[in-house]
């Protein structure tokens, strides 16, 4: 305490004394920036401030929320309300009682509440599939990354440093966005429509870049409430929307995220998530060039091989000539076996029609004809005479019979009376 | 043009198949060159899509980036 000039010189006056009692509290960390809990009473607003009592069962103090505070008010917060306070305790030393300058009120049971809407929207997602969903995979060689993070942020400079580490000049765009505060799940939303955007090839094309092909979104650590926005709903639908994989990279230990939940990956911390998601350069080239190595190599000894095998093959071939005459011969012989069949089956062919001829040649012989009654007339030189025109007066023809023949002589000429 | 569609670390799979084929020896020439053909495409492809991944780092706004998307949309 201080030793003011009256300390010695009898009573102290009051005003003095009460300042002095301001001052000491004032100074004493212990009653500023103290985190209270207790009920509200006598709520009352005057002129934008609040003047209420907080207390429980063994005490109780004055509050005052000053209107030039500008703290937002939880609207729920009425008589009797369970509510933890933020305040340093002051003294009004005109009427000498003690109060309590509130700079934070919170109701308690918000945090209750928010718990309750989480797992609300847990059960909603998980009853229409969204948590049961077929993950993308995250591409093996990103193209063109997107992250969605605090503007400035330490988390995003990690993530730059690590990304220059693992991959120098990879290709990426960041969404500068509010992570924490009011608006912060609003500001979520409008950077993942962003890189919605981003991943169309259109768009992607119009400015010229390959489409984002994968989304980091998340931020550093913090308290329970600094991450709240990671476990709302815009985000999640916002987080689903997307058409190219996601990853969910907040900063946290225990608490799972809905982020976490319905993102195509989660990662740890966002260093996490560019360690899962870009390759190390060095080691890639290491493996392809290895791969390229190996495979020449590979091809190289098999060349070896079969051209080895080539040259012994030449070799049985120069050396057994018994062997190859061998084969030769079986093979001529089973050629000649299979053109003997053929041949044989062509004569027997032949030989039918010969059969079917000689039979139609003996139907049509004249002896036939001659045995059916008919006779055939001859000149001396055998010509087959069949018409009048061919026949001289006094001519002598033969007759053939079946049965033998007889010379005749022509002694009348008569032609139809028709023909004529 | 479908070879084209199959992704990088399909790529690399294929790449890692093909190479243990060919060590492990036994094929005719004809499927050894088909393989090594095969082999040398993918690598030239994941190399491309390698060189693809090059650009540079763009850090925006909330307001410019939508900015930027608005204008092509």
């Amino acid at each position: 305490m201080s030793s003011g000039p009256h300390t010695t010189t009898g009573p102290l006056p009051i005003g003095q004394f009460v300042k002095l009692v301001q001052s000491t509290v004032k100074q004493d960390p212990l009653f500023q920036h103290q985190a209270l809990r207790g009920e509200v009473s006598q709520w009352k607003i005057h002129n934008g401030t609040v003047y209420f009592k907080l207390r429980d069962d063994d005490g109780q103090l004055d509050c005052v929320i000053w209107r030039n505070a500008r703290l937002s008010v939880d609207p729920s917060i009425k008589e009797g309300s369970d509510v933890v306070v933020i305040g340093s305790l002051d003294l009004w030393p005109k009427r000498g009682n003690l109060q309590l300058v509130v700079r934070k009120i919170e109701p308690v049971q918000t945090v209750g509440v928010l718990e309750e809407t989480k797992r609300a929207l847990i059960e909603a997602l998980k009853h229409e599939g969204a948590l049961d969903r077929p993950r993308m995979a995250l591409p093996g060689m990103p193209k063109h990354v997107a992250i969605v993070t605090g503007a400035g942020s330490a988390a995003l400079s990690d993530m730059k440093r690590l990304i220059s580490n693992r991959w120098p000049g990879l290709r990426t765009t960041v969404v500068g966005v509010l992570v924490q505060g009011d608006r912060a799940v609003n500001e979520l939303v409008r950077g993942l429509a962003v890189t919605r955007a981003l991943s169309r090839a259109d768009v992607a094309e119009q400015l010229g870049l390959p489409p984002v092909d994968v989304v980091i979104v998340g931020r550093g650590g913090g308290s329970v409430e600094d991450l709240w926005a990671f476990n709302l709903e815009p985000v999640a639908r916002a987080i689903l929307a997307s058409p190219v994989p996601v990853i969910s990279a907040v900063g946290h230990e225990q608490d799972v995220l809905v982020s976490d939940l319905v993102a195509d990956a989660r990662a740890s911390t966002p260093s996490n998530a560019v360690e899962i998601l870009v390759p190390d350069r060095h080691s890639v080239m290491m493996m392809l060039d290895d791969v390229d190595m190996r495979m020449g190599d590979a091809v190289k000894r098999r060349f070896g091989e079969l051209r080895q095998r080539l040259m012994l093959l030449t070799t049985q071939l120069k050396h057994a000539p018994g062997k190859g005459v061998f084969r030769a011969k079986e093979h001529l012989a089973t050629l000649s076996s299979r053109m003997n069949r053929s041949a044989e089956h062509s004569i027997s062919i032949q030989q039918q029609r010969l059969a079917r001829l000689e039979a139609t040649l003996i139907a049509s012989h004249p002896h036939r004809v001659l045995e059916r009654g008919y006779t055939m007339v001859q000149n001396d030189e055998g010509d087959v005479l069949t018409t009048l025109a061919s026949l001289q007066q006094g001519q002598t023809v033969n007759l053939q019979f079946a049965d033998g023949r007889a010379a005749a002589d022509i002694h009348t000429i008569e032609p139809k009376e028709e023909e004529k | 043009m479908t070879d084209e569609k199959i992704t990088y670390d399909e790529a690399v799979q294929r790449l890692e198949s093909i190479v243990a084929q060919l060590e492990r020896g036994g094929k005719n020439l004809d499927e050894t060159l088909a393989m090594f053909e095969e082999g040398t495409t993918l690598l030239r492809q994941c190399q491309t899509e390698l060189s693809e991944a090059e650009g540079r780092l763009a850090e925006l706004r909330l307001d410019e980036a939508e900015h930027l998307v608005a204008e092509d949309a």
